[in-house]
Formats: C-alpha cells, structure tokens, sequence
C-alpha cells in the first residue's frame, strides 16, 4: 500500500464516519466493542480499497460491511449488558453521551427518562432493539435496515411495529409512561 | 412505491405513539473522543498494509524465563521504522495457561532512545483478563520508555479454557509495534 493508496481511502471512508461510529455504538452497545468493532471495519475495507473506489455508495457498503463483521464476530463483539441489568446498573450505551453532574448541560429529569428507556430497550429482543434504534433514533429508512440486515421489508416494518409496542409496555410498566 | 412512502406508512402505524417516537428520537449517542478517528486512520492503514504483506510486525521471539515469557522487540529500530521492515519471523510465540491462575508476561521493549507519552494497548481474547480489569477486552495506558531495554511484566488470568491471541501495541505518534502471543490454556 502506498502513500496514495492511504489519502483515497480516507477520502472515502472519512465523510462516513459518524454514522458509521454510531452504527458500531448501536450494534456493538458499547464503548470498547464499538470502537474495536469500528477500528476491524477500517483494517477490512482498507484491504479492499481497490472494490471500495468502485461503489457508487460507500457508505452502504461499509455499513454492511460492519454488520456482517458484527455477526461473524458476534461473540468478540457480544454486548455485555445482561449482568448489568441484573445487578441495577444503568451504563448502558445512549446515556454515556448525556452530561454528567458537573456539565452545565446536566438535566437530572432526561437522564432519569434516558436510564429507564436504556432498561426498557435492553429488554428488548437483540433484533427489536437493533431496528427501533436504527429507524427511531439514527433515522435510517426502512429499506436501509432491509439492505443492512438482508431481511424483506415486510419484515422490517413488522419487526418495527412490534419493537415499538412492547417498549411501550415496558415503559408502561416501570411508570414512564401513563 | 417509493422508500420515502414506506417509511411513512411504517410512521402512521404508529402515529398514536408520538411520546415514544420523540424519547427515542432523543436517546443520545455518545461521540468519538477528539482525535479518536485520525488514530483509528492511521491504525486501520498500518495494520491492514501488515496483514496485506502477511508477515508480522512483530521482529521479537518468546522464550520462557522464571514464571513468565519474556518477548523480545529487537533492534534499535523501534518506533522508527518504515513499513518496509526485514521479513518478520512468523512463528507465534506461545505460553499455556492454568485456569484462575495468574501469570506473568515480561514484555521487552528496545527503544534506540527515551520515548514520553508512548502508549500500550492490550488487547485480550474472551476469557483472558488483566487482573483488576474484569471483562475488559481492551486496556490501554500510557507509559515512558528509556533508552536501551524496557521490561513491562504483564499479568494475565484466564477465566475460561478458551484460550486465544493477546496482542500488545506499543504506540507513540503515529508509529506502532505489535506483539502477538498465543494462550492456551490447560
């Protein structure tokens, strides 16, 4: 690899990268197996620079790339999150971004409602999860979810509209919402 | 019909949920620490000219030594080298593990002169760990080496009989090495 090879293929991965980082975040659910999972797409796609500078749409490419990269490694990246929910620990992945208690932005009330949302989405199936954040809060269409996970649409919007109803029930339960 | 339509069908199905669809909408996504993606670049293109060469980086051996293994980095080239290094030895040295029993890694780092602020990662395969780090994947601190040989003992635990690759990578600026020790455990 050259010093040319190096410029193209941060030209191509570059403009990528925040959603590509949020992707690990919401299929790896946390800090080290996300960035570890994010590092491994970067080390694999710079191998295939030379299929990567003929894809009219990188970012799918690499997309789908970090999610079969993710289910081939699923025990390296497996979320560890079980032991938490069973011990009362909330570190989950979203509220890790909220400002701490010294943050002038610090806003005690959303981070409650972030923590019990956090619970409610961890009880969710891995599948159920993965969509209701991908559409709900990364804003991914649904036929960018039926590209990335490789399963009809039908079954996209299905498995959307059944994520959303039992997070409701959930939230219900622990009094989010009335 | 068009992706768009679809989409807000899948939204109209839901529409009586706005509370939902905006608490989710406002579930936060914690950021890349600054400098996070020029180093991810920089990692991604040295390991993945190295694994296009399939040799290893790595120049040193293992060779067993009291209770540990001690793994050599060679040479006065540490840290300065290009990516045209001589062709690596490709044996992967190794150690065997008993089950909860500590042992210790000497690493041996050369450096032809004081490096500050040099980072070292150690990446562990599951059921290896740091002790003091439980389920810790990944452990990285900074350290300072001196000019002339360097030993880091690094103890490790195995939790589980599945044994596999641990890999150390001293950094410092944008020059890495890697070591790569095999673990088996008994």
């Amino acid at each position: 690899m050259t010093a040319s090879s190096k410029i193209a293929f941060e030209k191509l991965v570059r403009p990528h990268f925040d959603r590509l980082y949020s992707l690990a975040w919401r299929l790896a659910g946390q800090k080290a197996e996300a960035e570890d999972l994010f590092q491994e797409l970067l080390v694999k796609s710079y191998g295939k620079l030379d299929d990567l500078v003929k894809i009219d749409e990188p970012e799918s490419w690499l997309s789908r790339m970090m999610y079969n990269l993710f289910i081939d490694e699923r025990r390296r990246f497996a979320r560890r999150r079980m032991h938490t929910v069973e011990e009362g620990e909330m570190t989950g992945d979203g509220i890790a971004g909220l400002p701490g208690p010294d943050d002038p932005a610090w806003d005690h009330e959303r981070l409650e409602r972030m923590k019990r949302l956090d619970t409610a989405l961890s009880k969710l199936s891995e599948e159920h999860r993965l969509i209701v954040l991908l559409h709900d809060t990364e804003g991914y269409k649904l036929a960018e979810i039926q590209e990335l996970i490789g399963i009809p649409i039908g079954t996209v919007k299905s498995r959307l509209h059944r994520a959303r109803s039992r997070l409701r029930e959930i939230l219900i339960e622990d009094g989010t919402f009335s | 019909m068009k992706n768009n339509d679809i989409d807000i069908i899948a939204d109209k199905q839901d529409q009586h949920d706005p509370e939902l669809r905006a608490l989710l909408k406002d579930y936060p996504m914690p950021k890349a620490s600054a400098g996070y993606f020029d180093q991810a670049l920089v990692r991604a293109t040295h390991e993945g000219s190295r694994r296009q060469r399939n040799r290893w980086i790595m120049t040193g051996f293992g060779s067993a030594v009291a209770a540990g293994l001690v793994l050599w980095m060679v040479g006065g080239f540490l840290l300065t080298a290009t990516p045209d290094l001589p062709v690596a030895d490709p044996t992967i040295p190794g150690i065997t593990m008993t089950l909860e029993e500590p042992r210790t890694i000497n690493l041996v780092f050369a450096s032809a002169e004081p490096l500050e602020f040099a980072t070292l990662t150690v990446q562990l395969p599951d059921g290896i760990e740091i002790p003091g780090f439980p389920g810790q994947r990944e452990v990285t601190w900074q350290t300072s080496l001196r000019a002339g040989k360097n030993l880091l003992p690094l103890k490790l635990i195995a939790t589980s009989p599945l044994g596999g690759e641990v890999y150390a990578t001293l950094r410092h600026d944008t020059r890495s090495r890697t070591f790569q020790l095999r673990v088996d455990v008994s």
